[in-house]
């Protein structure tokens, strides 16, 4: 019992660094607020600033529960030797109930593919710069303030962990729409993800719309337009080219109408490899089994020797001496 | 601070180390009990040496597998290399666990008799061997290359059984168990 206790209480203290860790690996893309930019590393007050420059780029204006799109730029990149950079999206710098969704801004996509206000990216060494899109709905009508910050590791991992934030909020007035507004539908979804070597038939849902051009280009790329066809009445498609790599797709649409032209933010559409599945209920049961299968095969194995075989006991002498 | 990635390696270590001494020692006590290469007079030595760290790598591998699922990348098994690496490790682990029980009921008269040291030996051995294959798929896993690499070996295909048969292989295997625990008792 005693001795129990004491093997327990080993595997417990074996596992319990691993609960208190630091994540230098990374925690994932999530929903985290800034103070997870301290919390993550232990203490916050161990934080030092980060020498990289964060700035936040997007349009002044946005409409009420339309899209609008905010980029983080980074430059002077400083990161750990895996490059590893955490990006955030917030709303204030309070440290709490600072995610965009707490002012009511819904993340659309990132263009890292995900939903959240949180992004981990690897950065290669040269890189000394690089931008992370978001694309917003737009709260309810009023001033609105966002923020960016980012927290990364040294190099050597010996340093304390280091964190930089936007030096201005970029402030966003969110104004009503106009009657006539051209304009996506206010539940249109822009697809964001596809898998490798798959064209892709877009859809591009719009109100007050009579006519739309797109216009897409490879991340960063030139822009080139794309063939739009009306499928319904506000309804408007289009064709992306497969990519042959993972790769990001930027598209966006200009809308005429009876209202002023508008022209939506850029959507990102990334290509990813397609992941390999495995029934893991099949794998669990077989891998059960096959502990079991070899167990017993090889106890029958050598039950056939004891049975068929005089049992001869060996003294210690001729055990020990190797009177065999 | 300690990631699970580390731990990772440190149990692996433990891991496969226990392993691999115990495979060296399972072929001196084969030696030894066969009267070759002039072991004879280390046969006891051997043995226990090769049970001991069979038992410890045994004792270290559960670690070994909490620290690898937590380190690895990804949500749940989302590559053949993984479902490969816990083939063989759970192959291993039978193994080891049969050997080790069958020494713990036949006593050291096991190395006495042509069958059961013959056995025995290749028993320990082959435990041994899955889990150092297993640890290279591990670098293949995470570095891109082993040791290994030079056997060609089909990383990307996986033998998997449909949940039927693995259940009825899992019945064969408990009514093996039952019937000789019977038998022998």
């Amino acid at each position: 019992m005693r001795g129990n206790f004491w093997v327990f209480l080993v595997i417990v203290l074996l596992f319990a660094p691993s609960l208190g860790s630091a994540n230098p690996s990374g925690v994932g893309e999530g929903a985290f607020d800034a103070q997870c930019g301290g919390a993550c590393h232990g203490d916050a007050d161990m934080n030092r600033s980060s020498a990289s420059t964060v700035t936040l780029l997007g349009e002044a204006v946005a409409y009420e529960g339309l899209l609008t799109s905010v980029t983080v730029s980074i430059e002077n990149i400083e990161t750990t030797q895996q490059g590893l950079l955490g990006v955030f999206l917030l709303s204030s710098l309070a440290g709490a109930g600072d995610l965009p969704s707490d002012d009511g801004w819904v993340i659309i996509s990132n263009s890292e593919g995900g939903t959240d206000n949180y992004v981990e990216i690897t950065v290669s060494p040269s890189q000394e710069q690089r931008n992370i899109t978001w694309t917003l709905r737009a709260p309810s009508i009023g001033q609105y303030n966002l923020y960016a910050a980012i927290h990364h590791g040294t190099e050597d991992g010996s340093e304390a962990p280091f964190f930089g934030q936007s030096i201005t909020p970029m402030v966003v007035d969110v104004l009503v729409v106009p009657e006539d507004l051209p304009r996506l539908t206010s539940d249109y979804v822009p697809t964001t993800q596809r898998m490798l070597g798959e064209a892709t038939k877009m859809n591009v849902e719009t109100t007050f719309v009579e006519s739309v051009e797109v216009e897409w280009r490879i991340a960063g790329g030139e822009g080139q337009s794309a063939q739009v066809t009306e499928l319904a009445d506000g309804t408007w498609g289009f064709d992306l080219p497969a990519s042959l790599q993972p790769s990001v797709i930027e598209w966006r649409a200009h809308l005429e109408g009876e209202g002023p032209s508008q022209t939506t933010p850029w959507f990102q559409l990334r290509s990813k490899e397609a992941s390999w599945t495995v029934d893991e209920t099949a794998a669990y049961a077989q891998s059960f089994a096959l502990i079991i299968v070899f167990m017993a095969g090889f106890m029958a194995l050598q039950q056939r020797r004891a049975d068929e075989v005089m049992k001869t006991e060996l003294s210690d002498h001729e055990f020990d001496g190797g009177e065999l | 601070m300690v990631t699970s990635n580390t731990l990772h390696v440190v149990s692996t270590e433990l891991t496969v180390g226990s392993f691999a001494m115990a495979g060296a020692a399972f072929l001196f006590a084969g030696l030894a009990s066969h009267g070759l290469v002039r072991l004879e007079r280390h046969l006891n030595l051997f043995d226990q040496v090769a049970h001991f760290a069979l038992a410890f790598g045994l004792l270290a591998m559960p670690m070994a597998i909490a620290t690898g699922i937590a380190s690895s990348p990804g949500d749940g098994i989302d590559h053949p290399l993984l479902v490969n690496k816990m083939f063989l490790s759970c192959a291993s682990l039978g193994l080891a666990l049969g050997v080790l029980n069958v020494r713990r009921r036949q006593g050291s008269s096991i190395w006495a008799e042509e069958w059961g040291k013959r056995w025995q030996m290749l028993g320990g051995m082959a435990a041994s061997g899955l889990i150092l294959t297993t640890a290279s798929f591990g670098g293949t896993f995470s570095r891109g290359e082993s040791l290994l690499d030079m056997l060609h070996l089909p990383y990307d295909f996986v033998p998997l059984m449909p949940l039927w048969l693995s259940g009825l292989v899992l019945l064969v295997g408990l009514a093996n168990m039952v019937t000789g625990r019977k038998a022998s008792s």
